[in-house]
């Protein structure tokens, strides 16, 4: 299980932003569908989990509203704001530009072995 | 950020603040969801629910740090943070009052003392001067090998005028003190005679009327004075129509032709005094009538306005090349250069060394008193560790408990700071009473919104100051460690002890720079104090008459008036000695020299003779106790009839006659003397220095009032009356012989003594004061660190006993460890104060910075009082009990 220390901030922001922008979900249902996408992969924590909801929420990038849930309980739900999506455009690019320099370093060190 | 978004924050935020209770119930809500579903799927997976629960839970990890941290989240603005802090501190302080007295009180007496000096710095040294665009104002001089600094040449300074292009305007002041009748009691006004503009080159624009023209500045026009707002409200009752009217100066009818606003200061005074300030109540044109050949009498003070853009570098250069011509033009002027000093320098840059002074005293007392209340807050922090360890627990970051502790601290010190405020209003009033006389800028002084701003910062980076080393320290607590000792009196890391140790090491320190300032200048005082005045100030009064010249034309006239003045005043009981002379002892001399010519020595010789010259009558010496030597004091037989008589001082003796007798040997002023321009030396008195801290006395020589007579005099008078008699006598004697004088800066001459030791007084007074202060704080710093050391190991000491050490041994030991970090902090203390001590320069008389005597009494006085701050602990060590500690073994 990746622990939240491992993984970037920016990243949990990103994967939650991005869960969000397909629709609105709840805290659960958001850990849920980054552990069913990612394959088991990752793994979120709640304790890395809210705290990182309600940051994003302060920063009106996201908001939330209590409404029934598939089970018929009440949950909090949060939607993709859209400042919240323009934060999602510029954190893809982010991310993207990232990992691809990532990609080219390590595959140049493929190439070229030491 | 585009509005809409920011003022979306600003509501989150809002709410975050104002509607905490509702979030927190969404917060429980939002995580039981959590942990409803989690169960759910749990039994879905096959697991029993009460399996399920707990699995859920444990997976969930600890919901209130999970809280915290969400909240944490959403504090992103502080102020809910900081009122919550604010609280919970607030009831922490009020719950220890007197841990919270003992704190707040230190904070408070050295924050005021500190907003009380800073307020004197702040009127004094950094408001900008009084008019407008002070910055390009600069005082002109001139000087020569002989002369460091000294007066224009009114004829000098109209061809400078002229000629130069790097002012927008210059002007030139003298003065001339001007006696007003005919409104109320005859009194002697100080007065300056200016030139055309002189307003308008300072930037001071008058309230009512004109300033002088170029046409008042032309000999033999009417007389007009411009007066103060003062005069004009107390002796002319704010009359409307004062512009136009004319009043009676010096016995001759002057037409006021402009008053000044109220509060307005004069910048200048003669080059060696401070400015004036607001003492000055008439201004009167200042008339070229010198012969325009005369390029050797110095005696105005010029004053320019730079142009804007250029610099006083350029304006000196400037200034000297046209000098140079103006030295080609007139030779006589050879050996004379030409120089400009900013105005806010002269005005100020006397006050700035003991003002920096104090500054510095006062901030190391500051320090003091924070590395104190960090030392409590230290101590404090320990006993409060469990505390910290369950809010750790209860999932409280290292981030909030510091920021909690900081809250604190920086309550305490703005509690403090606003105490210290108000002990502050009265410091900057007894401040203000006790500054030394003619201290510049002194109605300027007083608390303003400047000041209360920088007691603020002060406040708060001293609440950070002294906050911030025990906040971390207690944030660092291990929580298990804490947990589990906390319940019995808790343990001390060897790191915190030492910190401890540290802080008081840098306090004696501290301290004893403090301690040695004080006694440095206590040393001095007490130095210029023992030194021989020359002269004997008891029961001398001293006053100031001038004949106006209108009325007393002919010299003769002139010392008719004072021969009878001065038998008048012989003539009534109780006087013992009455003389007249042109210059008291310790008034601030003009430091004017003349050259003379000796009988019989080479011309070169002669070329560099130089005294100072005053006139004196028979008896001014007697009045004054100045000793005669050698020969004879002045008698009433030397007049005009009778061959020049000159009394020398010892230090012109010693100069021009090292080894001779000087009585009976002729000097004369005049280039071509015969045989009635020779004066013969008389007498030889005793020397009396400029200034008492002046480093020795300069030759100087006084000829016979009678024959050469000067109608302004100081009265002097040795009486055995009481004071109030003596002046009245005094008063009515001048009243009878003509009743429109005035008697003027009437004063006793123990008075001029006291005066001229004011200023040393009141930094010695200051210093003295902080640095007791901080003796005392640095004495409770160490009390409060070796008792707790004491209480900490009184378990050990009682086994200790128990093996055999004596009662003795255990004191001695404490008393070592007090001693072992005072020796460290007062060696410090000792070299930076050897050090530091060169920054004091001329406030110190008579000693070096490195005094021995000081320097060991303070040693010594450091010494004693550490030990006693031992001595009581190192008691209770003594009576440790062998059998408590074995029994709880």
């Amino acid at each position: 299980m990746s622990k939240p220390s491992d993984m970037i901030q920016g990243t949990l922001d990103l994967l939650i932003l991005n869960t969000l922008a397909l629709q609105p979900q709840h805290g659960w249902g958001i850990a849920k569908r980054i552990q069913q996408v990612s394959n088991d992969v990752l793994q979120i924590t709640q304790g890395a989990l809210y705290p990182a909801l309600h940051r994003l929420e302060q920063q009106a990038w996201i908001k939330s509203e209590w409404r029934a849930s598939e089970s018929g309980r009440e949950a909090k739900f949060y939607t993709l704001t859209r400042a919240g999506r323009i934060q999602l455009k510029k954190e893809l690019e982010q991310w993207e530009r990232l990992s691809g320099a990532v990609g080219l370093v390590i595959s140049m060190t493929a190439e070229n072995p030491a | 950020m585009n509005p809409r978004r920011r003022l979306d924050i600003v509501i989150l935020r809002l709410r975050s603040t104002f509607r905490r209770r509702n979030l927190e119930s969404e917060l429980d809500r939002e995580l039981s969801f959590h942990i409803y579903e989690q169960i759910q799927e749990n039994i879905e997976s096959g697991m029993s629910p009460d399996e399920a629960r707990r699995a859920a839970i444990r997976r969930l990890g600890g919901t209130d740090q999970i809280k915290e941290r969400c909240r944490d989240m959403r504090r992103t603005n502080h102020i809910e943070t900081m009122w919550s802090d604010l609280r919970y501190a607030v009831r922490l302080l009020v719950k220890n009052p007197g841990f919270t007295a003992v704190i707040v009180l230190t904070m408070a007496l050295s924050i005021g003392a500190n907003s009380a000096i800073f307020s004197v710095i702040e009127g004094v040294l950094l408001r900008p001067l009084p008019y407008a665009n002070p910055d390009r104002i600069v005082r002109i001089y001139v000087n020569s090998d002989m002369y460091p600094i000294f007066p224009l040449n009114p004829n000098d300074f109209k061809d400078l005028r002229v000629r130069n292009q790097v002012f927008d305007g210059m002007a030139a002041i003298v003065r001339s003190d001007i006696q007003l009748s005919g409104a109320g009691d005859p009194v002697m006004l100080r007065g300056f005679q200016v030139t055309a503009g002189y307003f308008h080159v300072i930037g001071l624009p008058l309230a009512q009327g004109r300033e002088f023209t170029a046409d008042d500045e032309l000999p033999a026009r009417g007389h007009i004075a411009i007066i103060s707002d003062r005069l004009w409200r107390t002796r002319f009752a704010s009359n409307r129509d004062i512009v136009g009217r004319t009043i009676t100066l010096e016995a001759q009818p002057y037409t006021v032709v402009g008053v000044m606003p109220p509060g307005a200061q004069h910048p200048g005074n003669n080059y060696h005094e401070v400015a004036d300030g607001e003492t000055v109540d008439v201004w009167c044109p200042f008339t070229f009538n010198l012969d325009p050949n005369n390029r050797g009498s110095h005696f105005i003070e010029g004053f320019g306005r730079l142009k804007p853009g250029v610099s006083a570098e350029q304006a000196n250069a400037e200034l000297s090349a046209i000098f140079s011509q103006m030295i080609n033009e007139h030779p006589q002027s050879k050996g004379w250069r030409i120089f400009t000093r900013p105005l806010y320098q002269v005005m100020v840059g006397q006050t700035k060394q003991m003002l920096m002074v104090l500054l510095a005293a006062v901030g190391m007392l500051l320090l003091i008193a924070c590395v104190n209340a960090a030392n409590l807050l230290l101590a404090r922090a320990n006993a409060r560790q469990r505390e910290i360890a369950v809010r750790t627990a209860l999932g409280a970051g290292r981030y909030r408990i510091v920021r909690q502790l900081l809250t604190e601290s920086v309550l305490i010190a703005i509690v403090g700071a606003a105490l210290g405020t108000l002990l502050a209003v009265v410091g900057v009033r007894l401040l203000v009473a006790s500054l030394p006389p003619g201290f510049p800028r002194a109605l300027e002084i007083h608390l303003d919104l400047t000041v209360f701003a920088f007691t603020l910062a002060v406040a708060v980076v001293t609440g950070l100051l002294f906050g911030l080393v025990p906040a971390l320290t207690a944030s660092k607590a291990d929580l298990q460690e804490s947990l589990r000792e906390g319940g019995r009196g808790s343990t001390v890391g060897r790191g915190q002890l030492r910190l401890r140790n540290l802080l008081v090491v840098g306090e004696t320190g501290l301290a004893c720079i403090l301690l040695i300032s004080a006694g440095l200048l206590l040393h001095s005082f007490v130095n210029l104090l023992r030194t021989d005045p020359g002269f004997q100030p008891q029961k001398v009064l001293t006053a100031e008459v001038s004949l106006p010249s209108e009325q007393y034309r002919s010299g003769k006239e002139t010392d008719q008036f004072f021969k009878h003045l001065i038998a008048e005043l012989k003539s009534q009981p109780g006087v013992r000695y009455a003389g007249i002379g042109t210059d008291l002892p310790w008034t601030g001399y003009d430091e004017n020299y003349g050259g003379f010519k000796i009988e019989g020595r080479s011309a070169e010789y002669n070329d560099k003779t130089t005294a100072r010259y005053h006139a004196a009558s028979p008896e001014y010496f007697q009045a004054l106790g100045i000793p005669l030597i050698s020969g004879r004091f002045f008698n009433d037989v030397d007049d005009v009839s009778e061959q020049n008589v000159l009394i020398i001082n010892q230090a012109m003796a010693n100069r021009y006659w090292p080894g001779e007798d000087a009585v009976g040997k002729r000097l004369t002023g005049s280039d071509n003397p015969t045989e009635k321009d020779w004066f013969h030396i008389v007498g030889v008195v005793g020397d009396v220095k400029d200034q008492p801290d002046s480093e020795s006395a300069k030759p100087a020589f006084w000829w016979a009032h009678h024959q050469q007579p000067i109608s302004d005099m100081f009265v002097v008078l040795r009486s055995d009356l009481d004071d109030s008699t003596v002046i009245d006598q005094l008063r009515s004697t001048v009243k009878e012989l003509n009743p429109g004088l005035a008697v003027a800066d009437i004063r006793f001459m123990n008075r001029v003594v006291d005066d001229s030791v004011s200023g040393r007084r009141f930094a010695l007074f200051l210093v003295s004061l902080f640095a007791g202060l901080a003796l005392v704080l640095a004495t409770i710093g160490m009390y409060g660190v070796i008792s707790y050391s004491v209480n900490r190991r009184m378990h050990e000491f009682g086994i200790r006993m128990a093996l055999g050490a004596k009662r003795w041994d255990l004191m001695q030991l404490i008393v070592g460890q007090g001693l072992k970090l005072f020796a460290i902090g007062a060696v410090a203390g000792l070299i930076s104060a050897a050090v530091l001590s060169r920054l004091m320069g001329s406030m110190l008389y008579g000693i070096s910075g490195t005094d021995p005597v000081t320097f060991a009494t303070v040693g010594l006085v450091a010494l004693l009082t550490t030990t006693l701050a031992c001595y009581l602990p190192a008691r209770t060590a003594g009576e440790a009990d062998p059998m408590l500690s074995i029994r709880s073994e």
